[in-house]
């Protein structure tokens, strides 16, 4: 029980903080808010007045003996003016809380991306992209709704309501106080439903994301599930949730109907009800018929800004959601802050210490143990082991992606920890398998946008490591256009590519993580020559498989199940009855020859 | 093809849709009498009444306010249900036509491109279908309803004068609609861009982090940002003005009757009631009218949106299983008859002339640079190209002849790139096949070298291996491919294209121990790698060279030949030379 309550009290909480959260993006236009809540005064003043004159024209003119038109023209006119005036009032108003929410949502969305692409690795791991880019995407244009429709209906639709109850309880004051009874009856019908509604829209936004991302990795990977002909498999997976999806969109719909249709009778049957309260007042000569018509017109317009509140409120409703959502994201924290006084030497020479270096992902299983390894600036340093040896991991705690779990890592005898990011990023650099593309030119995609980084130190990367060849050939060169799933260029070019935008950045310390994997050998021997180039005048660290990749190295390290094994030159290493010997041996093509 | 799925649709569900015509035009016809009992109401004050003619009138407007509210509650209902039913089955229908394209097809097209298509053109069309007939029902029955009531109850010409400045309204929907339409377009582009770069620069997350280029990533963002503000400013000053012409037309109509009715009211021509009713009827021709605005941009917003899907749903895969299917043949070997090849946007062939022949059971192994063309020949024996006719034949049948479903049963493949599924290990593995069998699945992990690695993981065989394998290393993920085909024992024809390269060389060791029991077996195995120690199992090489072959023996044959491949082991035997 006390539980529930606390749980209920949290849930509130949490969301007048959200919107909360929201209104503080908006602080920097409270005196925008301030003009528009008077162009709103102004029109909704000009919507009220019109069926009061309608009533003077009943009241003073038609009902009257010996009446004459002119007094009616004027009345004519008169209206025409306050529809105009209205009418700019309302124009204005809307234009300026359009273009106050459009900057608002531009700094959610621009906060947002960066917050999120300042976050740990651990975040991308467990948060999988396609939620993301809705975030980004969708769930901020619903936040600018908030703003554009929410916030205004609120402001002219509550003044509404206030100023056709004020202008109701001037007219007569015991209907007025009659025609209030309707609020409390409104007040209980959004009580009860409120809280189903919100039920039935999460359901519904959960179903459609679950749907969306089955969808997105299935288009991925279209080509293996028809290689495995399981078209039909995959189809049945998909009903199994475009299903569930369909009947929550239904009976989203029929709670919205429901309830809207319960306010349109609520106004109607208020309609009835003027009729008879003030029927049997001017039956009572308490009020005349132009007052019962004035009533009629205002008990019908008090339902307007109602029907646009309610409307509004799923507005209000999958804002709130979506605020939740991006607010979730903006609270996570960045695991690895920078420290408030960062030790960055100007420049580095390259020395790298692991010092008892322990790390796991996952508390249950250390990944890495022990790790003692120095390395002297401008060495050139080779790692091998078996796959899930954790050599990339090693690499994942140097860039700073994960903090190590126990012992330290310098650079330059300064704690990587101790150092800005931004500058640690600077001084290492790592070549991965996996390669992503951006839509953009050859070029772009080496410079990865920067502008300060120019054709010639592009060019010249694309020599240096032999990309330059085939990017040549290519009918426009440099300026040719990639798109993320380059189906064009094979995974060799790709690699080279990756390749040279990180040459280009001339970092200190440069890591390949099997980087050479899909080149074939010729390339690679034209990589390597590169590589041996750059390699002079910084620290290198090649992880292989292929040993031959590394046979020149200074020093080569073996990792073990998360140890260093063994370490040593080439040949120091193949002398010895170890792990690198056998290794060795399991690749070599000795076998391959005992066949010829 | 889009539009006949909805008449299709209509056709069958008619008798609903009849039932929400007729509610809904039944509730419209009910929802006119109100102003007509309010006018009546107010005649009768100067009649002369009584309290309980005043209860009998406000009895009259509740009931038929009830009446009118439930039957367009339930036609209104009716209408967005089979909508969205015809939306789930769209959704469905597109799926499964992706599903029925080639690959051919997904490199023409970014995923974004494709998912758009779910995410804004089928909620446009299942919009249509909902809010563009409920709003078209409406605004025909209660703009005739309300004009009957007006022509027939209260006066004529009083109707036609204060309806000039209304007929515009839909002429000003129609003409700063399409404008406006443009625009949201706009809007809609500049947001997709924005998801587009956000996709790609969270794919490329690990890059960005590595080379610090988060500011850069953020200063692209924001520059698309920026012309989304631009953009959606253009649309709210268009939209803005739009909805302010609609009040002034409205406020001239009524200024119009409040004179023209006051002065028929004062000539005794219609009753002060009348004028009263008036009024009210006038405030409900505006939505109507509106609504005619409206409903014509929602058509035609819609009417894109299914010419897109018309286009996706029509697009043919290019390559397609004969009407005839031959059954592939058990035995028999895999030979290409001098087979050239070009892609169907590509100028120059990738593959020429190549003739090769591999026999039965035998282990053929294709070295060659990257680029030289090994992929495509692995992907033209799986018929995710087409070989020209006649150029490809397994057992003698063209593989052009056969069905694909059974091409594909009887060939089992490992992809380069190792892509899994974001499901478990064990769902990824037993994929190619009905059931999950958790002793073949046992048994492909330890044919592919991964079961003892999936073990130490806590869950096991239901460890999730998160988006795109993301928490399995390179080399796990690619055995796990390794025994996802594995697990289709019965193939006949086994192709790793390049799949041991993420692998350390006692991993791929093992694992070509197992292929050798394959391979034992009577198995035909092709393996292309650029990495002579994968093709130790090879009974034959073939060496490619820009879509050539440029040697083809056996491996002791191309060690004489001095050839490429004989330079390869040169190079390659370097990391082993001492040993060697
Ligand atoms: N993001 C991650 N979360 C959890 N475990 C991981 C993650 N990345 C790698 N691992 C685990 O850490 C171990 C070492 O992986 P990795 O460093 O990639 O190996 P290597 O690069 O030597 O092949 C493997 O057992 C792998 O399953
Ligand atoms: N989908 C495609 N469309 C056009 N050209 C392609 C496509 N895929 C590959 N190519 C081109 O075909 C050639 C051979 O590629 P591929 O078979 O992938 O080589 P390999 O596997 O030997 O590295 C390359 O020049 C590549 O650019
Ligand atoms: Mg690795
Ligand atoms: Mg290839």
């Amino acid at each position: 029980m006390a539980d529930s309550v606390q749980r209920n009290a949290a849930a509130k909480s949490g969301s007048s903080q959200t919107i909360r959260e929201l209104l503080v993006y908006a602080l920097p236009y409270s005196r925008l808010f301030i003009g528009v809540i008077a162009l709103v005064i102004v029109y909704n003043l000009t919507q009220v007045i019109q069926p009061y004159l309608v009533k003077i024209a009943i009241d003073r003119y038609l009902l009257v003996r010996n009446a004459v038109l002119a007094p009616l023209v004027e009345i004519g006119v008169v209206y025409l003016g306050i529809t105009l005036i209205g009418l700019l009032a309302n124009l204005f108003q809307t234009r300026v809380i359009a273009s106050a929410g459009q900057q608002v949502v531009r700094q959610i969305r621009i906060d947002l991306f960066s917050h999120i692409e300042s976050l740990s690795m651990a975040f991308f791991e467990s948060h999988d992209t396609g939620r993301l880019i809705t975030n980004v995407a969708s769930d901020t244009t619903r936040i600018s709704q908030f703003f554009t429709q929410f916030l205004l209906s609120v402001i002219r639709d509550g003044l509404t309501i206030v100023l056709v109850m004020g202008a109701m309880l001037i007219l007569n004051w015991k209907l007025g106080l009659l025609s209030a009874l309707v609020i409390p009856v409104i007040v209980a019908i959004s009580l009860v439903f409120r809280p189903h509604l919100h039920k039935i829209y999460s359901t519904t936004r959960s179903r459609q994301s679950r749907l969306i991302g089955f969808i997105a990795e299935n288009l991925t990977g279209m080509r293996i599930i028809q290689v495995f002909h399981q078209e039909k498999k995959q189809l049945g997976a998909f009903n199994h949730l475009n299903l569930p999806y369909q009947n929550a969109n239904v009976n989203e719909f029929r709670w919205d109907v429901f309830f809207n249709r319960s306010f349109d009778l609520l106004g109607n049957m208020s309609v009835a009800f003027m009729a008879w309260a003030g029927g049997m007042a001017v039956f009572h000569h308490s009020i005349k018929i132009g007052v019962l018509y004035a009533f009629i017109s205002y008990i019908q317009q008090f339902f307007e800004p109602i029907n646009s509140l309610t409307q509004n409120w799923n507005t209000l409703q999958s804002s709130m959601i979506s605020a939740e959502r991006v607010s979730a994201v903006l609270a996570t924290p960045p695991l690895l802050l920078d420290p408030p006084a960062p030790l960055s030497p100007d420049s580095v020479t390259g020395r790298i210490e692991f010092d008892h270096v322990g790390f796991a992902y996952d508390p249950a299983r250390p990944i890495l143990r022990d790790i003692n390894v120095t390395i002297a600036p401008g060495q050139f340093i080779g790692i091998a082991g078996e796959t899930g040896a954790g050599k990339s991991t090693l690499i994942s705690l140097l860039a700073r992606f994960y903090d190590v779990t126990s012992g330290a890592i310098r650079i330059d005898h300064v704690d990587i920890r101790d150092m800005r990011q931004e500058d640690l990023h600077r001084w290492v650099a790592v070549v991965q398998q996996e390669v992503n593309l951006y839509s953009g030119s050859i070029a772009d995609n080496i410079r990865l946008f920067r502008s300060e980084i120019s054709d010639t130190q592009v060019k010249e990367a694309g020599r240096i490591t032999g990309a330059d060849d085939f990017i040549r050939r290519l009918p426009q060169g440099y300026q040719t256009w990639l798109t993320p799933h380059g189906a064009n260029l094979s995974a060799g070019q790709r690699q080279l590519l990756a390749f040279a935008r990180t040459i280009v950045l001339d970092p200190k310390i440069l890591v390949l993580d099997e980087a050479t994997a899909n080149l074939d050998a010729v390339s690679e021997i034209a990589v390597q020559r590169g590589l041996m180039e750059v390699a002079k005048n910084r620290t290198t660290i090649v992880i292989a498989h292929r040993l031959s990749t590394i046979r020149f190295s200074d020093c080569i390290y073996v990792l073990d199940k998360g140890r260093v094994v063994e370490s040593g030159t080439h040949e120091q290493l193949i002398t010895g009855r170890g792990y690198y010997a056998e290794m060795l041996q399991k690749s070599s093509l000795a076998q391959h020859a005992e066949i010829t | 093809m889009g539009q006949k799925l909805i008449r299709h649709f209509f056709r069958d569900h008619l008798g609903q849709y009849l039932m929400a015509i007729v509610t809904i035009g039944l509730s419209k016809v009910l929802q006119v009498q109100i102003p007509r009992i309010i006018g009546n109401f107010i005649d009768q004050f100067r009649a002369g009444i009584t309290p309980l003619m005043i209860e009998r009138f406000a009895a009259e407007i509740a009931l038929v306010s009830i009446g009118y509210v439930a039957l367009f509650g339930v036609g209104q209902f009716t209408v967005g249900k089979l909508a969205r039913l015809f939306e789930g089955d769209l959704r469905r229908r597109l799926f499964g036509h992706w599903e029925y394209l080639e690959s051919h097809y997904f490199e023409q097209h970014t995923v974004g491109d494709l998912l758009s298509h779910v995410l804004n053109d089928v909620p446009a069309i299942r919009q249509a279908l909902a809010g563009g007939i409920n709003q078209t029902l409406q605004a025909v029955f209660l703009f005739t309803a309300t004009l009957v009531m007006t022509i027939t109850d209260i006066n004529v010409s009083l109707t036609l004068v204060s309806l000039i400045p209304l007929l515009l309204i839909p002429a000003v929907v129609v003409k700063l609609g399409p404008k406006i339409r443009r625009q949201s377009r706009v809007v809609q582009e500049t947001l997709s861009a924005m998801a587009g770069m956000t996709e790609e620069s969270l794919q490329s997350i690990r890059l960005v982090k590595s080379t610090g280029n988060e500011p850069v990533e953020s200063q692209r963002f924001t520059a698309k940002v920026d012309t989304i503000y631009e953009n959606s400013m253009r649309l709210v000053r268009l939209n803005t003005t739009f909805q302010a012409l609609i009040p002034l037309l409205t406020g001239i109509s009524f200024a119009i009757a409040l004179v023209y009715g006051g002065a028929l009211t004062l000539d005794h021509r219609i009753t002060i009631g009348s004028f009263v009713a008036f009024t009210v009827y006038l405030s409900m021709l505006v939505r109507p009218l509106m609504q005619f605005g409206n409903v014509i941009n929602i058509f035609q917003n819609s009417s894109a949106s299914l010419l897109r899907i018309e286009t996706l749903l029509q697009a043919e895969p290019q390559i397609t299983d004969p009407e005839n299917p031959h059954a592939v043949p058990v035995h028999g070997p895999i030979v290409f008859h001098d087979l050239t090849f070009t892609y169907p946007e590509g100028s120059e062939p990738v593959l020429r002339h190549i003739s090769l022949t591999v026999p039965e059971g035998s282990t053929l192994g294709i070295v060659g640079r990257t680029g030289a063309g090994k992929s495509t020949l692995s992907r033209l024996l799986l018929r995710e190209l087409d070989p020209p006719p006649g150029t490809l034949t397994i057992g003698g049948v063209d593989i052009r002849d056969v069905a694909r479903a059974d091409l594909r049963e009887s060939v089992t493949y490992v992809p380069q790139d190792g892509f899994l599924f974001s499901s478990s290990i064990g769902q990824n593995i037993a994929f190619p096949v009905e059931r999950e069998d958790p002793a073949q699945i046992l048994q492909a992990a330890h044919d592919a070298n991964i079961l003892a690695t999936v073990q130490t993981m806590p869950e096991g065989f239901d460890t999730v291996v998160g988006e795109h394998g993301l928490t399995l290393s390179g080399g796990q993920r690619q055995r796990v491919a390794i025994a996802r085909a594995l697990i289709k024992s019965h193939s006949r024809i086994v192709i790793l294209d390049d799949s041991l390269s993420a692998v350390d060389g006692k991993t791929e060791s093992t694992i070509l121990d197992a292929l050798q029991a394959l391979h034992d077996k009577g198995r035909t195995l092709i393996i292309t790698s650029h990495r002579l120690s994968s093709l130790r199992l090879a009974d034959h090489i073939v060496v490619l060279d820009g879509g050539e072959i440029a040697e083809y023996g056996t491996p002791a044959q191309l060690l004489r030949n001095n050839g490429f491949y004989a330079r390869l082991y040169a190079i390659q035997s370097q990391g082993s030379e001492n040993h060697g």
